[in-house]
């Protein structure tokens, strides 16, 4: 069953202008990685950090909604967050590619 | 002051008569003891017992005099401490003694202090507007204060904090970390709230941050093992399947919301371009893993969700681990590069349909007679029901498959090469509801079918190709259940048959064409078993045709040559109104029309499905399309009659090649 998980993995590696993705789990320690291991602490930490507050801001506006998705867009890069319960997967891509 | 020099001055005399009570008694003692030892001389036993009495009455003037000291120190202590605390000797002499009671008064506040109560701030009063923000800070509490306080004059209060804020900014830069939590309750008293808003957030930020670095840094180590125990749990692989999926999609939209159209001239041009074309390629699937060098043998569109194909391939090549039958289903609505779903089965899959009326499910039609169902529900890819490969069922090729009824009484038919047809119920795929096998009338052997269409609107006829160049008609039910019409005119397999189902003011779904391995595609009707007209422009075994849903006098063909023709009968019956070809020329095996028939599907011998897109002249029928379209078919049939005319006298055949039809019609 792992394989499938890797061909996911690859499948949005392969995809134009992805530069790593990183899962992790809900304390923000990373799972499967791409990325060499300073950046991936660096990429798991912040965004963990950054989405919990999110969620808790979408929360706090409406208690009955959740966050589902998250896009930074940024001058080089994107990062896309999908988090879920347990764990969040982080795109690193560079739309401009 | 005065007052406490002269409180001073009284315990310094007290001090002074104790000391002085002390020397006497001292003196008092060794007198005694000289009387004592010159008593003991005499009466050794007296002696003891006085010394008894004695010490015990040295005992207890000593023990008064400690209790005394002991009863002074506190009181000492406390008038010595109190000039020690910045409060007080910041504070104006005056206030000295007052302040001493304020300080528990203080106590109370802090024990209260709640998160909530800073809710309360915002009253625009409680600040000088022109204050700065240092300023601004501090107010909130003061507020906190002043509200607990009442009595409290709150500029006073003010100038008392700032400067306590100011110490403990500088203290707080050793021990804060402990600082902050554990000693709240004594160490905020003066200055507390201050402090809580002023330094809280430099404090907090760095205390995080270390925490979290604690709790990292033991399971950073996560050990491989412990990774793929994660991996291997079924929530992350649900997880992983479900944020892959988003992700996926999220990154292969390619709108740029940062377009700037000023000065961007170039991909108009080709838009413009574009327009020409009436064929135009806008896409492909294929799959490196699953698809490459695999025959595509069906295509299917979901009703529910339009964007959604199905496609199965048949895998040519020798692979012993990878199973023999695939079927994918692509999404045309993202752009994103590999299936939305994988399924596989042990036998290679020669149709696949999606069941109408229940999104998640799929149908597939294998080699081995076996007909096997998929949901996309379960986290599975191979099929979650099979039928049994028994007599009862199928036990040749099921190329044939298609879900029929309605939404409360529908079926799933399947019809194998050895002419079987069998019904099943959605519900019950161990024995089929009823089954029947279809006769050739003339030579009493069953038929080998390829193909097969239901008419429009109708579960009982159907028409099949069939494998030696006959087309038949039949039903399911009636008298003539599995009685076969022919209708000849293919010389070859005939490899595509599909019915004419667009409706409008006139019916045609007497209608169908059909594609075989003689280089034709030849359109019948129904209640004649000669064929109308026949298109012969193909140079190579065409493969198939289908219908446009929404243009009744449109039509798609693929042959093996790697072209796609549109033939719209309505302008052309000779040549193909448009033509393109897919690029490296594959032999292309299958099309299938998007349901909105604005595109054009063809899948090819090597795994890759090419998207077409009809431009909109083409694929958008006029007003007047169907009309037109009887007109050209009474033109047809009436070339047709002629040629038979000239045919029958100059030959005295009728069956000769029907390419003189189009000579003649020209």
């Amino acid at each position: 069953m792992s394989n499938e998980v890797e061909e996911t993995m690859k499948q949005i590696q392969n995809h134009k202008g992805v530069v790593g993705l990183v899962v992790v789990n809900a304390e923000g320690i990373p799972i499967k990685t791409t990325l060499d291991n300073t950046t991936t602490v660096q990429y798991a930490g912040l965004i963990s950090q950054l989405s919990e507050k999110v969620r808790s801001v979408v929360r706090d506006l409406d208690p009955t909604n959740d966050l589902t998705f998250l896009r930074i867009r940024s001058k080089k890069h994107e990062i896309m967050v999908a988090p879920d319960k347990e764990f969040m997967l982080i795109v690193i891509q560079n739309p401009t590619e | 002051m005065a007052d406490r020099k002269a409180e001073l001055e009284a315990k310094k005399a007290k001090l002074q008569a104790i000391r002085e009570e002390k020397e006497r008694r001292r003196k008092e003692k060794a007198l005694k003891d000289a009387e004592e030892a010159a008593q003991r001389t005499m009466h050794p036993d007296k002696v003891q017992d006085l010394d008894e009495m004695l010490s015990s009455l040295g005992v207890a003037p000593v023990s008064d005099v400690l209790s005394s000291l002991s009863s002074i120190s506190p009181k000492t202590t406390d008038q010595n401490s109190t000039p020690d605390a910045s409060l007080q000797s910041n504070a104006t002499s005056t206030a000295s003694r007052p302040k001493a009671p304020q300080l528990s008064v203080v106590n109370v506040q802090t024990t209260s202090i709640l998160p909530k109560e800073v809710v309360t701030y915002s009253k625009p009063t409680q600040t000088d507007p022109a204050s700065h923000e240092r300023d601004a800070a501090h107010a909130f509490g003061y507020y906190d204060e002043y509200n607990l306080n009442p009595g409290l004059e709150w500029e006073d209060e003010f100038t008392v904090l700032t400067y306590d804020e100011a110490e403990d900014e500088e203290n707080s830069l050793g021990p804060h970390l402990d600082g902050f939590h554990s000693k709240l309750p004594p160490g905020i008293l003066p200055h507390g709230l201050p402090q809580v808003k002023d330094v809280q957030p430099a404090v907090t930020s760095l205390e995080t941050e270390e925490k979290k670095e604690k709790e990292k840094k033991p399971p950073r180590d996560l050990s491989e093992e412990e990774k793929m125990t994660i991996i291997l749990s079924p929530d992350f692989q649900k997880f992983m399947d479900r944020a892959g999926r988003i992700v996926e999609r999220a990154l292969s939209e390619s709108v740029d919301i940062y377009m700037d159209y000023a000065g961007l001239l170039d991909s108009e041009d080709r838009g413009e371009e574009k327009a020409k074309k009436m064929l135009s390629p806008v896409r492909t699937f294929v799959d490196e893993r699953w698809t490459k060098n695999q025959l595509v043998t069906s295509m299917d569109w979901s009703p529910q969700f339009p964007e959604l194909m199905v496609a199965s391939y048949y895998r040519n090549v020798d692979s012993t681990h990878d199973p023999d039958g695939v079927c994918l289903v692509w999404n045309t609505k993202f752009k994103k590069q590999t299936p939305e779903y994988v399924f596989h089965c042990q036998s290679a899959v020669l149709s696949a349909t999606f069941a109408r009326f229940h999104p998640s499910l799929i149908f597939g039609g294998t080699y081995s007679g076996q007909v096997v169902l998929w949901d996309n529900r379960v986290q599975k890819r191979s099929p979650v029901q099979r039928t049994p490969l028994s007599a009862a069922a199928h036990t040749h090729p099921v190329y044939c498959l298609s879900v029929i009824g309605t939404q409360n009484a529908h079926n799933l038919i399947s019809i194998s090469t050895d002419g079987k047809v069998c019904s099943w119920s959605l519900d019950m795929l161990s024995q089929p509801q009823e089954s029947l096998v279809l006769m050739n009338n003339k030579m009493s052997k069953p038929v080998t079918v390829l193909c097969h269409d239901f008419l429009y609107n109708d579960i009982n006829n159907f028409v099949l190709g069939c494998e030696e160049g006959t087309t038949y008609s039949t039903c399911r039910h009636g008298t003539k259940a599995g009685h076969t019409e022919a209708y000849e005119g293919h010389q070859a397999p005939v490899t595509g048959i599909d019915t004419h189902k667009v409706q409008g003011n006139i019916d045609f779904s007497n209608l169908f064409i059909t594609s075989s391995f003689d280089w034709t595609v030849k359109l019948w009707n129904l209640k004649e078993n000669k064929p109308i007209h026949s298109f012969e422009d193909n140079g190579d075994y065409v493969m198939d045709v289908k219908w446009s849903p929404i243009h009744p006098a449109l039509f798609a063909s693929v042959d093996t040559d790697g072209r796609v023709d549109l033939w719209n009968i309505n302008t052309d019956t000779e040549v193909p109104t448009a033509s393109t070809c897919v690029e490296g020329n594959p032999a292309l095996n299958r099309v299938s029309w998007k349901p909105s028939g604005t595109h054009v599907c063809v899948g090819d011998a090597q795994g890759k499905i090419s998207v077409f897109e009809v431009n909109e002249k083409l694929a958008q029928p006029k007003h007047d399309e169907f009309s037109k379209l009887r007109h050209t078919l009474q033109e047809l049939k009436h070339n047709k009659h002629d040629e038979d005319l000239d045919k029958f006298s100059s030959h005295n055949t009728s069956s000769g090649p029907s390419s003189l039809t189009s000579l003649i019609s020209r």
